[in-house]
């Protein structure tokens, strides 16, 4: 006895303290980042919402079938052996240790041995899995693909021992009468049958070796562990109960500077804006970081990886981690950098983003700030903050970014749109109307018969196709009665694509100027027809004391379908599909309406692409990548063009002026003869005209 | 090495101008910035800055109260301190009185190399540049393309229609710089919050010993009508003699 306390106790001291002097280094690399934003506590009910779906429930990882029931059998799994590692400690002291009150009861047998089973089958998956998806074979397209190789196949292999050794020792123990459970546990049943034969003295020494190398095993993984991505283990829990709810899309994060908000007016002059070195993400970021299971989810619905970027949001979040790791020496030295060891000074050196830097500019520059991976990532990690934030800092204190988005910038300051034609022709789209729209003057109230705010958008107002739009807009809203008015030459662009692309002081600039233009006209609703538009109002400007009633016009169309002032007439005889836009659908989680729309038309036959909703595979318009080059790889409204293609339709529909461009061209480009690509509100309008207009109206 | 910048706060080209009572713009109610073309100057200014030990480089603009906004830009992009140049009696001063005022201020300011925009954006008269040269009898070299200097003298590219020249001009000297010498930088936000505390000094008339009756205009603007809408173009459908009738109206034109 005294042998298996002694050893069992020896071991746990020299684990204990491997894995504590790492967690220990952990938590200080944790705490050398800047203070996380307020709010990743509040919301109580809604966190513990997130532990009990996404954790306990595995809800995000049960979205891949196969590999999500493995997931799930092996983390309840390491839940319920948790029993068996007790009893395990209990029998180092007293050989006939059993749980208290529950510890002999049959059915705890049964479920122990269930789960050993269970996550011997899921490691067999597992193996499988990664066997299928090789990057050797699969190359960028296999998830697995710059993943840590090596030590997954260790973790594998560590868990299989964890399971065979526990059944060793199990086995041998019913043989010596040791056994908790006179029933239930059959596996353990099974391997007693194969060890009787050998006899009492052997079986106690199967026993207690056994025993000594079952918890062995789990501290030599516990170690491990912590020194892998496997670390997910301990930081995926905690990660998902300080993530942004309900869920880190939406609006983009205010900027700190050492946790302060920084104040644009009168900046302080020690300020960071955005991330540049690793020690300026937030502890939460960090956290995030250790949080990677190197799953590649996010990666397998990237819009830029797909399509032959060199950004994957799953190697940009690894490489992030590998850094902060390679640099904490360094930066867990304090001021006296002497005696750091020559690697980690080196990685010290080395920039966040530059060429040969932790983040190379085209990996950086080729985010469509879509969110398909924040919608992915089952442990909820914030790719898209962190982009942002990098490329704030670049823009912003470096003035560092593609050289294209000058021009989108210039014409941001001086014009006011992305076009550079100035507030003056914001009005030219209703030039062709054959009814007035209301234009608020300088300083003039919104009249109390103006329910709305109409928000044409630069593109709404500049844009060939999208004025179509907007012209549709108009006239179903007079038709339907509704009262509105714009803004016309007080419109400027909201500084969407200027925060996107990391311009915080053009995005502040542009913003406080509309936040004032509409609080000064006593605007409170507003409707647009720009899902980037949308999202700034109702998301953004309320960080700048712009709280308004924000309705896409896809919203408020349909509720006046549904009200019955406005009623389709004519039927379209189409196959429609329909693209789900970003910034509406996973941003803002507004799905519904347009379908509603197309579905109150009669004649029109909506089908779905393999991609929709949720997981709607971006136009490439966003992140102000609307206005840059797409060099590299691949096109990405290329790609999507395809996916809506081959549904088979003949109408492409959209409810944001980006995905109607990008659409229209990539239609273009695949010279798809016969397919028009328009706004939900052109379908609908086509319908409500009780003449079917003119061919060309098919386009609208 | 002393570098002044001259730089020029205009209104912005895509709003809607309007003119006050005396025909002049009216500058109160139109947004401004600072010359596109300006800051083409003040980019090449600052590499040469960088390149140049102890250089110091200045901005100088004459214009009204806010003008100094185009000096705080350009102070963001770089550069050291500004001098504004602000009087009442500079309303309506023309591209002469212009000259005079800008040489008189940096005679007083003091220069080894002064550059400039090929022309300013709302006037596009492209004449300051070479009256100010005359007026300080230093060498003025426009539109150039590229520059660099030794510190005894300053090498320039000019394109003209026929053939590239290398010109080079001993210190001091003028250039007025093209939007084809490179790219112009984004102030850094570093920049943006130390040109909040550069100096910029402001410069009277009587600062300057110019009398008042010395600025004014030698042209009259008489009336300012708004431009008649463009009319529709002729379109001419190829029915086999849309040659002809293309040479015609060229011709009719006096354009062949
Ligand atoms: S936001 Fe979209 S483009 Fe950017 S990394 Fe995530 S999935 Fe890729
Ligand atoms: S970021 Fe999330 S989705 Fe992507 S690999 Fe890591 S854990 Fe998986």
């Amino acid at each position: 006895m005294a042998v298996r306390v002694i050893l069992g106790l020896l071991l746990t001291v020299v684990a204990s303290g491997l894995a504590g002097r790492r967690l220990l280094m952990l938590y200080r690399l944790g705490r050398a980042g800047q203070p996380a934003e307020p709010g990743r506590t509040r919301g109580v009910a809604a966190r513990v919402r997130a532990e009990l779906t996404e954790v306990l429930g595995q809800r995000k990882l049960l979205k891949w079938t196969v590999p999500g029931t493995a997931h799930l059998l092996t983390f309840w799994g390491f839940l319920i052996l948790g029993l068996t590692l007790i009893e395990g400690y209990g029998a180092l002291v007293d050989r006939d240790f059993h749980l208290p009150w529950i510890g002999t009861q049959p059915w705890l047998g049964f479920l122990e041995d269930l789960f050993a089973v269970a996550v011997l089958l899921a490691v067999l998956v597992f193996a499988a899995i990664r066997l299928r998806h090789l990057p050797a074979r699969e190359g960028t397209r296999s998830r697995f693909f710059g993943s840590h190789l090596g030590g997954a196949w260790l973790i594998l292999f560590m868990i299989f021992n964890v399971v065979w050794t526990l059944l060793l020792y199990r086995g041998a123990q019913i043989n010596t009468g040791n056994f908790p459970y006179a029933d239930g546990a059959f596996a353990s049943e099974v391997v007693a049958r194969v060890l009787a034969p050998l006899g009492t003295t052997a079986n106690d020494v199967i026993e207690t070796a056994g025993l000594l190398l079952a918890l062995g095993v789990v501290l030599t993984f516990l170690v491990i562990v912590v020194h892998s991505k496997h670390l997910h283990i301990f930081t995926a829990a905690p990660n998902v109960a300080f993530s942004r709810r309900p869920r880190a899309l939406g609006a983009l994060q205010p900027v700190r500077s050492g946790g302060k908000l920084v104040d644009f007016d009168d900046p302080g002059e020690d300020d960071v804006i955005g991330r540049g070195a690793i020690e300026d993400f937030t502890w939460k970021g960090m956290l995030d970081f250790a949080s990677c299971t190197e799953c590649g989810r996010c990666q397998s619905q990237c819009p830029a990886w797909n399509t032959g970027k060199p950004l994957s949001p799953k190697l940009l979040i690894m490489s992030l981690r590998d850094h902060a790791l390679a640099k904490a020496p360094y930066l867990l030295a304090g001021d006296d950098h002497a005696g750091v060891d020559a690697l980690a000074a080196a990685e010290a050196q080395r920039p966040l983003v530059a060429e040969g830097g932790v983040i190379t500019p085209d990996v950086l520059w080729s985010c469509t700030t879509c969110g398909a991976c924040v919608e992915q990532c089952p442990v909820d990690i914030e790719h898209v903050d962190h982009i942002v934030d990098m490329r704030r800092y670049q823009v912003v204190m470096e003035a560092s970014f593609p050289r294209e988005a000058a021009v989108l910038l210039r014409n941001l300051e001086h014009a006011g749109d992305p076009w550079g034609r100035g507030a003056a022709n914001r009005l030219d789209w209703t030039a062709k109307l054959d009814f007035p729209v209301r234009v608020l003057g300088d300083g003039e109230a919104l009249p109390d018969d103006a329910e709305y705010l109409f928000w044409v958008g630069c593109a709404g107002a500049f844009d060939e196709r999208a004025v179509r739009t907007s012209q549709a807009v108009a006239e179903l809203l007079h038709t339907a009665g509704v009262g509105y008015a714009v803004l016309g030459s007080g419109e400027t662009c909201t500084g969407d694509p200027a925060r996107r692309l990391g311009n915080e002081l053009l995005f502040q600039e542009l913003a406080r100027q509309n936040v004032a233009t509409l609080t000064a006209a006593g605007v409170r609703k507003i409707v647009t027809t720009c899902a980037h538009c949308f999202n700034s109002l109702a998301n953004e400007y309320p960080q700048l004391g712009g709280t308004f009633e924000v309705v896409h016009h896809t919203q408020l169309l349909s509720r006046l379908l549904a009200e019955g002032r406005l009623t389709p007439v004519t039927p379209v005889q189409a196959t429609v599909t329909y693209h789900d836009p970003c910034y509406l659908g996973r941003h803002n989680r507004i799905f519904a309406p347009p379908r509603d729309i197309l579905g109150s038309v009669a004649g029109v036959r909506l089908t779905e692409p393999d991609r929709t909703r949720e997981r709607s595979f971006c136009c490439g318009a966003g992140g102000a990548r609307m206005w840059l080059e797409e060099p590299l790889g691949t096109r990405i409204n290329e790609a999507r063009t395809d996916e809506l293609l081959a549904t088979g339709a003949d109408v492409v529909a959209a409810a944001c002026p980006y995905c109607i461009d990008m659409l229209a061209d990539g239609v273009a480009q695949r010279a798809a003869e016969g397919v028009t690509v328009t706004d939900v509100a052109g379908v609908l309008l086509r319908s409500v005209r009780a003449i079917p207009d003119d061919p060309e109206g098919a386009t609208r | 090495m002393k570098i002044v910048v001259l730089v020029k706060y205009v209104p912005e080209p895509t709003a809607t101008w309007s003119f006050a009572d005396d025909h002049t713009l009216d500058r109160q109610n139109v947004e401004g910035r600072l010359s596109e073309l300006d800051e083409y100057a003040v980019e090449q200014a600052l590499r040469i800055a960088e390149t140049v030990p102890g250089a110091h480089v200045r901005y100088l603009t004459m214009g009204p109260a806010r003008a100094a906004d185009g000096l705080r830009k350009a102070l963001a992009m770089g550069g050291d301190d500004a001098v504004h140049v602000l009087d009442d009696a500079l309303h309506g001063a023309d591209a002469v009185a212009t000259s005079l005022v800008l040489a008189t201020a940096l005679r007083q300011a003091g220069f080894d190399l002064v550059l400039c925009g090929m022309a300013s954006t709302d006037a596009e008269m492209s004449v300051v540049p070479a009256m100010v040269a005359d007026r300080l009898g230093v060498p003025a070299v426009t539109l150039a393309a590229e520059l660099s200097t030794d510190g005894s003298a300053v090498t320039a590219r000019r394109d003209t229609d026929v053939a590239t020249e290398e010109l080079t001009a001993p210190l001091p000297a003028l250039l007025s710089i093209t939007d084809r010498s490179g790219d112009v930088r984004l102030p850094s936000f570093r920049n943006i919050v130390a040109a909040k505390k550069k100096p910029v000094v402001t410069w009277s008339l009587a600062d300057l010993g110019i009398a008042p009756e010395r600025i004014g205009a030698a042209t009259v603007v008489r009336a300012v009508r708004p431009r008649p809408a463009r009319e529709a173009g002729t379109v001419i459908t190829d029915e086999g003699d849309a040659a002809v009738q293309l040479a015609d109206f060229l011709a009719a034109n006096k354009l062949l």
